[in-house]
């Protein structure tokens, strides 16, 4: 077994090909013109045809669009409804996202993982059911009204559900999950050597939480508050189903009704008033993250920190969250299932009045089981479309080193900041009346491509994340065994990188199927999504229809919210083994 | 002829230089080291060997056949130049077992299954991992996950093995017993290693021959015997083992002996060494088992300032004027702590008194 007694194949010593010849030859530029394409397509050709078009009148430069947006009252007070329900919504959020990922995270309380599920779970419903579900509650004739009538005996409710405090309220507990989501993730990867050094010092269990614990998690709470605030701006749903019946408008729903008359011109001038919101917020969620860094205290390891025993006020504690879950998570969606089951909304609850009418009449209309399908596919497609792609971009920014390609990834991040009006006004101007190709718009591929440009950015951020996981050296000890780059990619990156694609999947598949905001902009007969047609029903009174269509949604929501939570919990548990 | 042969190999990082101008043959079977400080460049020169990296000037070969060569404009890939290479991270693929981790390079060269099955048993009867097939590396020890990235480097009895300080991650006893293993291995294998270390104690005690690197060159190849006794550089006598360094005038010299003078006073008689600085004035540099405790008026008189204990013998610690002598001794030698002494010694090198601060100025 010397070295010298397994001959090699002979090889022409000098047969390398020369530099230009390889260039041309190496797969990474032909990989990087068709993804620069796709992204050009499906991201930057759209954004082009807002900007442009908001600043072009007659074919000449002119502000005269954003002069259309605040010569009228009823604009300004949207852009001004946007900021302050968003602002206020967020401040709610925030001190509910950060209570309870404390109480989750860092005390004694029991069941905490399904607390933890039930907690984050508002994430993957979509926020049209909870406003419909909130109107069922709290409405004039809703289950929590009825409730105060019968108690109090007085006729009249203290609160409104519809119009400004009802969407403050809905948005703000629909939105909390971000801040609980990066709060409670803060707190688990805390150093716990910061703790133990003031335990060390006598410092009692709860004025460590205050004094040590709490100040270090703040990058974690602004930034979280950030990903409401935007969240809570893009939002359609809720003061769609909330605000607009009081008369009540936020720029989401303005654009909305601009584009029913329609008045393209005026859409375009406000969607880029909601970029310039985004990029704001934008610029302050880098602030928060750049502060997280500069702390420095999240270590990457999965620890047991110190737990704040509750002692005597546990009991209370304890049932004030569930509570706390029941009201925000449960009740919306029982009263989801109780309005489909019920001859009319608000009748008694009494065998005579149960039905399945609804779910039968709903399902009879040809445009509902359309619009079924349509999600169905469309979220599929967009999920598989968007993490083969993604994959691609990041392979070549992360594995094969490619410069240029980081523009793809910029380019791809950037809709994650933009409004979902945006995207729908530009899907519109780019694909009504293309200069080449089809006109997409009036086709179900106009809604492809929107959902493609919304949620690249989740593809890159987690096929990157994955990526940068997967050591050079495992590749290269392939390589060294005999593996050519093509076996190497096969054998040892995409294997390694599969649990990130199936996670981006299914993210993509939720968020597209319950995607409302975009596509009820750029919807067409034939082209409808379920969220649309059951947004259209409940606007147009049939709240019995929409409800059972919301009902018939919800298992396939939660059984992929369910995987999606296994599939993490699994990627911690893997990345926490292999640390150890 | 050599395994292995790399002539005037030179990398640059941008402005940074990482190797520069560095040769070296391999022979077959030799156990061959790379040593130096961090960041002088030994890392870069197995991954040019590799192919992991491409070098800007110099040629390399392996087996016989050219892999790199500068000029001609030639660099073979890494997947075909015939090489086994365990990396310091082990880079174990966590989603593959340890039998196909191992059996890995075997299919890649499409040998038959069962040629597989038999030589992956092989290897893992050397590597003592018989009954682990199966196990994922997740379910492995960081000395057994070692051993899955040696045996798949060995699987093919490839030209040459690479190792990139593959021991660094071990505690010190698993270490010191894979040492030993790899040692073993290796005359089993009768296969020729290349190997990355800083760890001098790790060289010395496994290598054939050294190569000692320092910012990017080599300063000595030898070896471990005369790298220790006869460092060629005031770099690689600093960096291999511990010395003490006494500024001394030099008094007179013969063909068998030097005489010095430390502070004008007391003479110093040394056996000749190779190298003769200059100038009168210079620095004796001599390890501290050359130094001894000596009885009556003879040698250097001085202070103990601290004595520890080294389960072998004791180090002291001898103050001599402004300097500080350390001076090993057996056992059965006991001298208490700010007791006075003498110390002689009884052979060193002479260096110019500036060396230190070059690191290339000659030694022997
Ligand atoms: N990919 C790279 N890009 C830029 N500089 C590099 C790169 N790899 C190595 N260097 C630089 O080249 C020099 C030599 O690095 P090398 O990794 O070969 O050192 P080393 O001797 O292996 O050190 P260590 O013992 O720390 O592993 C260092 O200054 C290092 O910073
Ligand atoms: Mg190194």
């Amino acid at each position: 077994m010397t070295a010298g007694q397994r001959a090699l194949p002979a090889r022409a010593a000098l047969g390398v090909a020369p530099a230009w010849q390889r260039a041309v030859t190496d797969h990474r530029h032909i990989l990087f013109a068709v993804l620069s394409v796709f992204v050009f397509i499906t991201v930057v050709y759209p954004l082009l045809q807002v900007a442009g078009r908001s600043v072009i009148v007659d074919g000449a430069l002119s502000l005269a669009n954003y002069a259309q947006v605040f010569a009228l009252r009823r604009n300004w007070i949207a852009v001004w409804n946007s900021v302050w329900v968003s602002l206020v919504a967020t401040v709610l959020a925030t001190a509910i996202g950060v209570v309870s990922a404390f109480l989750v995270q860092r005390t004694d309380i029991p069941a905490k993982t399904l607390f933890r599920v039930l907690l984050v779970a508002p994430f993957a419903i979509p926020p049209l059911f909870s406003a419909m579900g909130w109107v069922q509650l709290a409405g004039p004739v809703g289950l929590l009204s009825q409730a105060w009538q019968g108690i109090t005996g007085e006729f009249e409710v203290p609160w409104n559900i519809y119009g400004a405090s009802g969407v403050v309220f809905v948005l703000a507990v629909t939105k909390y999950p971000f801040v609980f989501i990066t709060v409670a993730s803060a707190l688990q990867r805390m150093d716990p050597s910061l703790e133990e050094a003031a335990r060390t010092a006598g410092v009692p269990t709860w004025r460590i939480m205050r004094d040590i614990t709490l100040p270090l998690v703040r990058p974690a709470v602004s930034s979280g508050a950030l990903l409401a605030f935007v969240a809570s701006i893009d939002n359609f749903g809720i003061p769609a189903v909330l605000g607009m019946r009081a008369q009540f408008y936020v720029l989401t729903t303005r654009i909305y009704e601009a584009l029913t008359i329609p008045n393209m011109p005026l859409a375009t001038a406000m969607s880029m008033l909601l970029v310039a919101l985004a990029i704001v917020s934008m610029i302050g969620l880098r602030r928060a993250e750049g502060g997280a860094d500069k702390y420095a205290v999240i270590a990457g390891k999965a620890v047991t920190p110190a737990v704040l025993k509750l002692g005597s006020w546990r009991p209370a504690v304890v049932i004030g969250l569930a509570l706390a879950v029941l009201l925000i998570t449960v009740l919306p969606l029982f009263a989801l299932v109780l309005t489909s089951i019920t001859t009319f909304w608000g009748a008694d609850l009494v065998w005579a009045n149960l039905t399945l009418e609804h779910y039968v009449s709903a399902l009879t209309i040809p445009a509902a089981r359309r619009g079924i399908l349509n999600s169905l596919f469309l979220a599929a497609a967009a999920g598989v479309i968007l993490v083969l792609t993604t994959s691609l971009i990041s392979y070549l920014t992360v594995k094969a080193r490619y410069r240029a390609a980081s523009w793809l990834d910029i380019a791809g991040i950037v809709p994650f900041a933009l409004p979902g009006s945006v995207i729908g006004v530009a899907m519109i101007l780019a694909w009504s009346n293309p200069p080449i190709g089809p006109t997409l718009y009036g086709t179900i591929w106009i809604l492809l491509i929107a959902y493609i440009m919304r949620y690249m950015a989740f593809g890159l951020q987690t096929t990157r994340a994955t990526l940068q996981q997967i050591h050079v050296s495992l590749e290269e000890a392939a390589l060294t065994s005999g593996a050519g780059r093509l076996r190497v990619l096969k054998d040892i990156t995409l294997p390694l990188l599969r649990p990130g694609m199936v996670a981006a999947w299914v993210l993509i598949f939720i968020s597209a199927f319950n995607e409302l905001t975009v596509s009820v902009l750029i919807w067409t007969t034939g082209a409808e999504t379920i969220g649309v047609w059951i947004f259209i029903m409940q606007d147009s009174g049939f709240s019995g229809r929409a409800s059972a269509l919301a009902v018939l949604t919800l298992p396939v929501i939660l059984v992929l919210y369910l995987l999606m939570q296994w599939l993490t919990r699994l990627e911690e548990r893997r990345a926490g083994r292999s640390k150890g | 002829m050599g395994v292995v042969r790399v002539e005037r190999l030179a990398k640059s990082f941008g402005k940074v230089v990482a190797v520069d101008g560095v040769s070296f043959e391999i022979a077959e079977r030799e156990f061959f080291s790379l040593l130096g400080p961090s960041g002088c460049g030994k890392t870069t020169t197995l991954r040019c060997v590799a192919g992991l990296e491409t070098a800007d000037a110099g040629t390399i070969e392996i087996a016989g056949r050219p892999v790199y060569r500068a000029d001609a404009g030639l660099d073979v890939p890494p997947n075909e130049r015939d090489i086994g290479m365990v990396f310091q991270s082990y880079a174990v693929w966590p989603h593959m077992t340890v039998f196909d981790n191992i059996a890995y390079p075997l299919r890649i060269r499409k040998i038959p299954q069962a040629g597989i099955a038999g030589r992956v048993a092989h290897v893992l009867r050397i590597l003592g991992m018989t009954g682990l097939e199966e196990r994922r590396p997740s379910q492995l020890s960081g000395g057994q996950q070692q051993r899955v990235a040696l045996g798949r480097a060995l699987a093919l009895a490839p030209s040459v093995l690479l190792l990139d300080e593959p021991l660094s991650n071990l505690d010190a006893k698993l270490r010191e017993q894979m040492r030993a293993e790899l040692k073993l291995i290796q005359r089993e294998t009768g296969l020729p290693i290349l190997y990355v270390t800083h760890d001098q104690t790790e060289a010395l005690a496994m290598s054939d021959r050294i190569a000692v690197m320092c910012e990017g060159r080599i300063h000595h190849l030898a070896p471990p015997e005369e790298i220790y006794r006869r460092p060629a550089t005031a770099f690689v006598l600093d960096f291999i083992g511990s010395v003490n360094y006494l500024p001394c005038r030099l008094a007179g010299a013969d063909d068998s002996s030097v005489t010095l003078l430390w502070r004008e006073e007391a003479a110093i008689t040394l056996p000749r060494p190779p190298h003769l600085p200059p100038g009168p004035d210079v620095l004796l540099a001599a390890r501290p088992e050359s130094w001894r405790f000596a009885a009556g008026s003879a040698g250097l008189p001085g202070t103990v300032v601290l004595r520890s204990f080294h389960g072998a013998g004791f180090e002291y610690r001898v103050r001599l004027g402004e300097t500080e002598i350390r001076v090993m001794t057996p056992n059965d030698v006991r001298v208490s702590e700010g007791e006075a002494v003498r110390i002689v010694v009884s052979e060193g090198l002479l260096l110019e008194p500036d060396a230190l601060s070059r690191p290339e100025a000659r030694a022997a």
